[in-house]
């Protein structure tokens, strides 16, 4: 075990060592900058004004149903698509120089791997490209893969493969991970397994950008979550914020004696319904509605109040025609 | 650093036994069926017998066809995304297809010496030490515009489509070029339109060494020319093919 350790510490080291110095540099700009992105298939807007900046050591969720604009704005950001007009910076570089630099890795959302490959060969063999790479074992270590090293990469299960694949995008040691839909060949199991080994990455201080469909996966894992729907950011903000911002939290309570009109008088309260004694408040501020409450009704009695999961505040705001939030 | 990468894909390309198959014994087993037909009797109004013009033949059959194959497998890569995986790497689209333009040439080499080997040692066909360097090297050196071919192809076409090129391509180069058929039997016009085939050429720089080259140095200008436009053309659509498909 120490022995083991000895190598992967030293590693470890030497890398922090590598990192120090442009701390500060990458400090005062940020991880992923996209000014004003479009890009056109025929007459698709696909990507339709995008600007996003994402600051180094945020874990950003990309989310929107198919056809968003997702992978296109993540090619974009790979330099894998050229925008139509608009500008791409990873780290202050372009998108082109952080590939080459290392700067990026990606699991890309259908790049398969070689089927006449050993997972090891495969690792090795993209390690060898870049410049400054990781050791192979200790990528492999990361993504929790070492007992596949000498297996043919067609003999893989579903979620193994995207281990694979998420060694493949960490063995160029980068400071900006990419993922697009990085979960959704896996089942449940796996895909918590998964985000997991995912955890030591972020930790460490490095920035994630993940486009996916699970809304429990961005509540779960990002600090940010960045809404898509037709080519355009429709909503930004942390998970509480996004969430909220669709349609706040609903209050429910038993409070006797009370009217309706009294309660739709509430500070804070955007709609209400009432079953006997029971109320269920619509609130677009809960803090408000429940010191209110307290307040001018002290018989009010097992008082509940529940966020709206991001599922909700997702269909809310990708349903409307024009559901601009920011 | 491209050194582990070409070691991985010479020995990805050694571990496909049925693509090997029809690589190296294929071609030998055509050879040796048609090389027993005809025996050793002479080519008609030439110092050579049909198995040492078979053996040219068939090299260049062999070796073609190894270079296409090879080039159009990346295909296969390029529908699974492997492709897109690598352009996140420092690999230059350049580097990445001259690497397999030079997978493709050294799968092409022991079809190619095999044939020369089962010639020499079991079909009798007795040439001087250049005629064997000049046979062997020249075809392999003019199978290069059919490694770029393979490329095109395999830029354009699918992994499930892919064999429908290269099987198209090997009956129009290899029949209508004179490889598996003689030109000499073609009516005019189309002994013509073979001439700017590159296989064409290919099959004149197998036969050269023994039979008289019909014209060198065309040759080489015929399949210099052709490497440089399919290169260019592989150049351009690789270069357009970043997006997903």
């Amino acid at each position: 075990m120490l022995c083991t350790m000895d190598n992967t510490a030293q590693y470890r080291r030497q890398r922090d060592a590598r990192l120090e110095p442009d701390r500060g540099a990458v400090s005062a700009g940020a991880a992923v900058s996209l000014v004003g992105l479009h890009k056109s298939y025929a007459d698709i807007h696909a990507v339709d004004g995008v600007d996003l900046v994402i600051a180094p050591g945020e874990v950003v969720a990309l989310l929107g149903p198919n056809g968003a604009g997702k992978s296109t704005t993540v090619d974009m950001l790979l330099g894998l698509t050229k925008p139509d007009t608009g500008d791409v910076r990873v780290f202050g570089q372009t998108a082109n120089e952080a590939v080459a630099n290392g700067t990026v890795g990606a699991m890309l959302q259908e790049g398969s791997l070689l089927e006449d490959a050993t997972v090891g060969e495969t690792i090795a063999m993209i390690a060898s490209l870049h410049r400054n790479p990781m050791p192979v074992a200790e990528a492999m270590r990361r993504a929790g893969i070492e007992d596949l090293a000498k297996r043919r990469c067609t003999k893989l299960s579903g979620g193994q493969k995207q281990r694979v694949r998420f060694a493949v995008a960490l063995v160029c040691d980068p400071h900006l991970l990419v993922l697009d839909e990085p979960t959704s060949a896996m089942d449940v199991g796996t895909r918590r397994e998964f985000w997991q080994s995912m955890k030591e990455f972020t930790d460490a201080g490095k920035t994630v950008l993940f486009a996916t469909h699970y809304l429990d996966e961005a509540e779960e894992f990002a600090d940010r979550v960045v809404m898509m729907r037709a080519g355009r950011v429709i909503a930004d903000g942390s998970v509480a914020e996004v969430r909220a911002a669709a349609s706040g939290r609903t209050l429910t309570a038993q409070v006797p004696g009370a009217s309706d009109a009294e309660m739709r008088a509430l500070p804070g309260v955007s709609g209400v319904e009432m079953r006997g004694t029971r109320v269920e408040l619509d609130c677009a501020d809960s803090d408000a509605a429940v010191r209110a409450l307290i307040a001018g009704y002290p018989q009010a009695h097992d008082i509940e109040i529940k966020a709206v999961g991001l599922e909700e505040a997702f269909l809310a705001l990708t349903s409307e025609p024009d559901g601009s939030i920011r | 650093m491209k050194a582990t990468y070409l070691a991985l894909e010479a020995r990805r390309a050694l571990r496909n036994p049925r693509a090997l198959f029809f690589t190296v014994v294929f071609p030998v087993v055509l050879f040796l069926i048609e090389a027993s037909l005809f025996g050793n009797s002479k080519v008609p109004g030439a110092p050579v017998t049909y198995t040492a013009y078979l053996m040219a033949s068939f090299g260049a059959y062999g070796g073609f066809m190894a270079c296409l194959n090879g080039g159009a497998r990346t295909a296969v890569e390029r529908s699974q995304g492997w492709q897109r995986q690598l352009r996140l790497t420092p690999l230059t689209p350049r580097a990445y297809l001259l690497g397999k333009a030079a997978v493709a040439q050294a799968v092409a080499l022991p079809p190619i010496l095999l044939i020369a080997l089962v010639a020499g040692l079991f079909e009798g066909v007795h040439l001087s030490g250049s005629e064997w360097a000049l046979t062997i090297v020249g075809t392999w050196l003019a199978c290069i515009p059919f490694s770029v071919l393979g490329l095109l192809v395999g830029q354009i076409s699918t992994a499930e489509n892919m064999q429908v090129y290269t099987s198209g391509l090997m009956i129009l180069l290899g029949f209508l070029g004179g490889i598996l058929f003689p030109v000499t039997m073609f009516p005019n016009w189309l002994a013509n339109i073979a001439k700017i085939l590159p296989s064409y050429w290919l099959a004149d720089i197998g036969h050269g060494p023994t039979l008289g080259y019909e014209q060198l140095t065309t040759a080489i200008i015929v399949l210099a020319a052709w490497t440089v436009v399919l290169a260019f053309a592989v150049a351009r659509r690789y270069q357009r093919d970043s997006a997903r498909n």
